[in-house]
């Protein structure tokens, strides 16, 4: 996919911090964008970036690409990163039955808050495509 | 009057992967000190993900397991929004205001 934004760095704790600002230029640079819906989609980066900094291996090393398009009718992004191939079925798309569980929700609110996410391992990186409808 | 002291923690910002940590260290400094009666204002934060919420719940249940409890407060429309989806406002007592918060312990 083509991005109207991208960024591109190290999948650590602190490029999350980059990657909100670009989520906060693009809503200031489309007003017509849904406030609602930017925030949901923000919430969605966050976390399947935070999954891949979290999961990628080798920890610390692994880099990324992050695109965003704001289109018509959906918000849509593509987070690839380097690092190995995420065993299949193992992340959860599901909330812990436990409320007070630390951990293993962030993949679930994604999912929560998108109309798709899909991942996909394709010439050696992760691809992981967000999209959420406007409303 | 020490046993009636309630501690207020405003953490402000993204309440991320970054922050998180020290958030929770915060904590359990202050259940530490002895005080075990927290509200957390959350009107200062912009934006939380799922290492916020996890920093949360291991504020409540520290709070807890010394004899205390957690409250949060002024709680903006992200944060809400994703309690809600979690379901953690099962278990995180939402209020008003930290006025609200802070009475009837």
């Amino acid at each position: 996919m083509t991005g109207d934004y991208v960024l591109e760095g190290l999948a650590v704790p602190e490029s999350l911090n980059l990657l909100h600002d670009l989520l906060e230029r693009a809503g200031r640079e489309h007003p017509d964008l849904d406030a609602g819906d930017l925030m949901m989609f923000e919430t969605a980066v966050i976390e399947v970036a935070g999954n891949v900094v979290e999961h990628g291996r080798p920890h610390g090393r692994v880099t990324w690409a992050f695109r965003l398009s704001v289109l018509a009718d959906r918000l849509e992004a593509q987070l690839s990163d380097s690092g190995e191939e995420y065993p299949g079925g193992t992340w959860g798309t599901t909330m812990p039955a436990d409320l007070l569980q630390e951990e293993g929700r962030g993949l679930a609110l994604a999912t929560a808050v998108l109309n798709s996410l899909d991942y996909e391992r394709s010439d050696g990186a992760n691809h992981w495509t967000m999209v959420r409808r406007r409303s | 009057m020490t046993e009636n002291r309630i501690a207020v923690l405003q953490p402000t910002g993204r309440l991320n992967m970054v922050a998180a940590p020290a958030f929770k260290n915060l904590v359990e400094e202050t259940v530490a000190s002895g005080e075990t009666r927290i509200v957390v204002d959350l009107g200062q934060v912009t934006f939380i993900d799922s290492s916020g919420l996890g920093a949360l719940i291991s504020a409540l249940k520290a709070t807890r397991q010394a004899g205390g409890d957690l409250r949060i407060a002024d709680v903006p429309e992200q944060v809400m929004t994703v309690l809600r989806l979690t379901n953690l406002d099962r278990v995180l007592r939402v209020h008003p205001t930290v006025v609200d918060a802070s009475r009837d312990w």
